[in-house]
């Protein structure tokens, strides 16, 4: 009885929640999970947290040095629209992922920042007393503090302005002045749980209620990949949008062989997954949604009932289920996880991409990218390399085949802003033609510099993590392609006219180290040797000669 | 023949490099490099330590700021006795705070401001009455003197009768200040829930007459936001009144009530300080949630104020909506917190205020004069901490910066003394300048940087160098006094034995 009267109060509060439209602007929240079991026994979870700010517009840089208006607001966090402010930043992307995307079973996450480590990007006006790179550096330290993660370290020596990969994803409003792009990433940077907690307090239901209080931090970095992202930008006649996610793919026959010895099953529910149920719904979201994308020849049976359905997936609507809320998804017919040995019927994106660093010495090496078409039909991909000057290019060794044959008309570089060492990283931009369904491999010679004693990191040996190289697939005609065709994880509403972007795996490359007790070697080396020749010198200068007569005195004289 | 017998007793001591004086000038040029290099090499090593300004810290010593006060009593000059009497009795104990009284009859209407103040009879009844800068009351003739100077006193130096708890309340100076609103609920899926609130609204209503009347001491920038899940770190004592079940703050929860590993209410973007106001709502599970006094008995306060942090109200089951009028009663409660938080001090017992404004202007004065006292008394004691920690530790460098902030106090804090007799807003301005000035030259970052560095580690990098071409020099000059002596000795044994016999005495005196 008590619980019924609760939940009928909930769904009130949850109406009255739309319609609160006390503030300056109009705020609304929802909260979406979309989970997609995978073909190798995976299943890739992502949760999305979206706060609408309506009306509201990025800041003018110009204004910058005047006093800002008052910051009220009911669910938009706080501490990110001051920082937002702060710096009038347009747009602002960041993530942090742990893991390498596996783009060839899992095809396209559903947030496409997935590299390896920490990047961010940043959009904003230049124009107004302080400079783009003020604010960079601003923004970079504020959000360093922010979510606990070294991002001080995005330093000038890894800020390029890709503007080929990294186009903005909302609109950027009309001004007079132009706009400009900064963009860092950190390979080595790793998430854990102390970035986990200050995000879920940006949310305004924390992990306490809602779709939110399934992120465990216990189950979501135990997870084979993992990653957290804000994505801020602005929509024109929309107002500026918030979205925070969290991807996550778990490995549920992992966890079943944990429960039940013997057999291995792709069965899971929430309670498996994530150790915990929704027991209650947030109730400040407008929204509160669990996709769940399954194809329907798929045998698998879900439980509870699915509120609505579509074409790509079936919706759970957590408002108005019944709390708690635990979904299973059970394959009654595949009583033990058979692993597929066989590759995927159809390719699950549009291109496939190896890079490999190779090369056996510490002072030079060869950098292979091999680049597959899956399509049937040619296809231009936009590709960026954010080269530290750890590793520098020699461009001029550029060498393109095609399926064995020399191609290089198939390579057109946009742009290229070669490396400073100690200062600027490599930025190379390019456009490759993409035959169908060929593989274009490309080659170049690199150099790897010598670095400063006090360059090394702490733990030099290990060698350098270096970004990944980003993949930006266009139509023959550069428009994008859209969803990739025959594969059934395709439609996702939320791309709504983003680029898909891929990421190839980190790289790691050996540089030359020195035996870091070498300078106090080479102090005492030379010291002696110092001490030795002056010793040598001063004697030399100094010694009193004296004829030391061996014979006896005075030997008679013989006429 | 004699040619070969020439060459057999050829001495090298007689060639030119090998003379006894070439030798001591090449190991004295050596020794007289060495000597010229040491104040390069002493230079090159040593740490920058620019000279700070001590005796002109020293020389303020426990100079205070003065401010002079003006009173005039608006009575007939019959009463002239009174004015010396409240001169007399004034005059020793408020000069030990700081100010400078002067007191005069005068009929006619003197204006009054900052540091004038009238005193009438222009009431019938024997209360006291304030009006911009007047003190009012009954009549003078019947008045004590020391009733007079009584109230004036506790007018003027209200916080001389300040306890340590209501001092530590205030927040510390600083001219720009961050007002963060929270509505906070304790968990909002529980039912009892605020959701939204008409803030912008209730603080321009009921705030911001007192936020103007502020201005010319702080700045502000407002915030505020909403948290819908916000746990308590324990658990309210639950009590039973009246057949109802109700749940009580204990004096130790309250000291404890900020959960602040939970509840997002800083943020980092600025370092202005912050206080922070909170519309507490307990959850359905913790409604009704009162404070209970030392006996654990309820209290019908539902509102305190935590030191130097801000104040927080709670309230019990509210709506989802809170519009401005539901917020009229929390608001006045936070604006009381804002001024003792502020360090707006109250009214002596009998004195009313009479006017528009939330505050008299005599309290506003108190409190720009205490305020420039204090940032004169903070920014004084800092350049003398910094003084004596830079004559302490030898090893930290003092930068060109730390010198111009701790100069630039330095004539901050004289201008301020130098104001203070005209306008206490100029003063106050001077001092926060000072205050400002003195602690960013106390927490300069440069001040640190060599001080992790040791001597020692200098020296085991030296040493190896330095031992080892120093050795063969010293024996060099060792040696060249030995040779210098045994010459010296055998000139004296010389000159002895060719007047040997003549003068034995002598002889032995040169032995």
């Amino acid at each position: 009885m008590i619980l019924d009267y609760r939940n009928t109060l909930l769904v009130i509060l949850s109406l009255c929640s739309c319609q609160v439209t006390a503030n300056l602007f109009p705020e609304s929240f929802d909260e979406e999970l979309v989970l997609r079991p995978e073909r190798d026994g995976r299943l890739v979870s992502r949760f999305a947290f979206t706060t609408v700010l309506d009306g509201a517009y990025p800041r003018d840089p110009e204004t910058l040095g005047l006093e800002d208006h008052a910051q009220h607001y009911t669910l938009f966090p706080l501490a990110l629209g001051q920082l937002l402010r702060e710096y009038a930043i347009t747009e602002l992307h960041l993530t942090l992922n742990a893991g390498k995307w596996n783009y060839e079973n899992w095809g396209y996450p559903e947030e496409f920042g997935v590299g390896t480590g920490a990047e961010l990007w940043a959009w904003m006006g230049d124009a107004g007393p302080m400079s783009v790179d003020e604010r960079w550096t601003g923004l970079r330290n504020a959000l360093a503090g922010l979510f606990c993660a070294s991002l001080g370290s995005l330093d000038d020596q890894r800020t390029t302005s890709p503007t080929l990969t990294f186009r903005p994803e909302g609109h950027l409003p009309q001004h007079n002045y132009s706009y400009q792009l900064r963009h860092a990433t950190l390979p080595s940077e790793h998430v854990c749980t102390e970035n986990l907690t200050p995000f879920l307090k940006l949310l305004p239901c924390k992990s306490l209620s809602g779709i939110a209080s399934l992120l465990n931090p216990h189950r979501l970095f135990d997870a084979d990949w993992h990653g957290l992202g804000i994505h801020v930008r602005y929509v024109r006649d929309t107002g500026v949008e918030v979205r925070l996610s969290f991807q996550a793919v778990f490995d549920p026959v992992r966890y079943s062989s944990d429960k039940k010895r013997g057999t291995i099953t792709f069965d899971w529910s929430l309670h498996s997954l994530f150790d915990r149920t929704i027991d209650r719904s947030c109730p400040v979201a407008q929204s509160s949604k669990i996709f769940i994308r399954a194809s329907n020849e798929d045998s698998a049976k879900l439980s509870p009932e699915p509120t609505t359905s579509d074409k790509h997936s079936v919706i759970f609507d957590v408002l108005k289920t019944p709390k708690p809320l635990d979904i299973a998804m059970t394959w009654p017919d595949e009583p033990v996880f058979q692993y597929p040995l066989s590759p995927p019927p159809s390719a699950l994106t549009h291109l496939a991409i190896q890079r490999t660093l190779t090369g056996p010495n510490q002072s030079r090496g060869h950098l292979t990218v091999s680049i597959t078409n899956n399509e049937a039909v040619p296809i231009k991909a936009g590709y960026l390399e954010t080269m530290p000057w750890l590793l520098q290019f020699y461009l001029h060794s550029l060498k393109v085949t095609s399926n064995g044959t020399p191609r290089e008309d198939l390579v057109s570089i946009v742009s290229y802003v070669p490396p400073v060492p100690h200062a600027r990283p490599a930025l190379l931009q390019a456009l490759i033609s993409l035959p169908a369904n060929s593989t274009v491999v490309l080659t170049m010679d690199v150099v790897k510099p010598f670095l400063r004693y006090t360059e090394h990191p702490p733990d030099a040996q290990r060698g350098w993590d270096l970004p990944p190289a980003v993949f930006i697939p266009f139509g023959v005609d550069g428009e994008d392609l859209g969803a990739r065709t025959g594969s059934n994880h395709s439609g996702n509403p939320r791309h709504d006219g983003r680029l898909h972007r891929l990421y190839s795996p980190t790289l790691l490359v050996d540089l030359a180290t020195p035996d870091f007790s070498m300078p106090y070697n080479v102090i005492i080396m030379s010291c002696t040797l110092i001490a030795l020749i002056f010793g040598s010198v001063f004697n030399l200068l100094t010694r009193k000669f004296v004829i030391v007569s061996l014979r006896p005195e005075t030997p008679k004289v013989v006429e | 023949m004699a040619d070969v017998g020439n060459a057999l007793v050829f001495d090298p001591a007689k060639l030119t490099f090998e003379s006894i004086w070439t030798r001591r000038k090449i190991v004295a040029s050596y020794w007289i490099a060495i000597l010229l290099a040491t104040p390069l090499w002493w230079k090159t090593t040593s740490i920058d330590r620019l000279s700070l300004p001590g005796s002109r810290v020293r020389s303020l010593g426990s100079r205070e700021l003065l401010f002079p006060v003006d009173i005039a009593i608006a009575t007939p000059a019959a009463h002239s006795r009174l004015s010396t009497d409240l001169l007399t009795s004034l005059q020793p104990a408020l000069s030990e705070q700081g100010l400078s009284v002067t007191v005069d009859v005068d009929e006619t209407i003197p204006s009054t401001g900052p540091g004038k103040y009238r005193i009438s009879s222009r009431l019938h009844e024997s209360k006291w009455v304030l009006q911009d800068r007047e003190l009012c009351t009954g009549d003078l003739a019947t008045l004590p003197a020391n009733q007079l100077s009584d109230v004036l006193m506790r007018l003027l130096t209200p916080y001389t009768s300040w306890s340590s708890s209501e001092a530590h309340r205030v927040v510390k100076y600083s001219p720009r200040l961050r007002l963060a609103f929270t509505l906070l609920n304790e968990d909002a899926s529980s039912g009892a829930a605020a959701i939204s609130w008409e803030l912008e609204n209730s603080v321009q209503n009921y705030l911001n007459v007192t936020l103007d009347r502020f201005l010319v001491l702080h700045n502000f920038t407002i915030e505020s936001q909403v948290q819908f899940h916000a746990p308590l770190a324990f658990q309210p004592r639950t009590l039973d009144v009246d057949g109802q079940t109700v749940h009580g703050l204990t004096q130790e929860d309250l000291t404890v009530f900020v959960n602040s590993a939970e509840w997002t209410l800083s943020s980092s973007v600025s370092n202005d300080p912050v206080l922070h106001f909170v519309l507490f709502i307990p959850s359905a599970e913790h409604s009704p949630l009162y404070i209970l006094d030392q006996n654990g008995v309820l209290t019908s306060s539902d509102a305190f104020i935590l030191p130097q942090w801000g104040g927080i109200v709670l309230l019990n089951n509210p709506p989802y909506h809170l519009t401005t009028s539901m917020l009229h009663n929390p608001f006045s409660t936070f604006r009381h917190q804002l001024l003792s938080l502020l360090g707006v001090p109250g009214l002596p017992p009998g004195v009313e205020y009479d006017g528009s404004e939330p505050f008299s202007d005599w309290q506003l004065d108190a409190l720009v004069r205490h305020r420039a006292q204090e940032n004169f008394v903070n920014s004084r004691e800092t350049l003398n901490s910094i003084v004596a920690l830079v004559k302490q530790i030898d090893n930290m460098p003092v930068g060109r910066d730390v010198r111009d902030d701790v100069q630039g106090a330095l004539t901050a804090l004289n201008n301020a003394l130098a104001t203070a007799r005209s306008s206490s807003m100029t003063a106050l301005k001077y001092s926060s300048e000072a205050l400002t000035l003195s602690s960013r030259a106390f927490f300069n970052p440069g001040m640190l940087a060599l001080l992790y560095f040791p001597a020692e580690h200098k020296y085991a990098v030296y040493a190896p160098l330095f031992a080892a071409v120093v050795a063969p020099l010293v024996a060099a000059i060792l040696r060249e006094v030995m040779v210098w002596r045994k010459a010296r000795r055998e000139a004296a044994a010389a000159t002895a034995a060719t007047t040997r016999g003549t003068q034995p005495a002598q002889r032995q005196r040169v032995d």
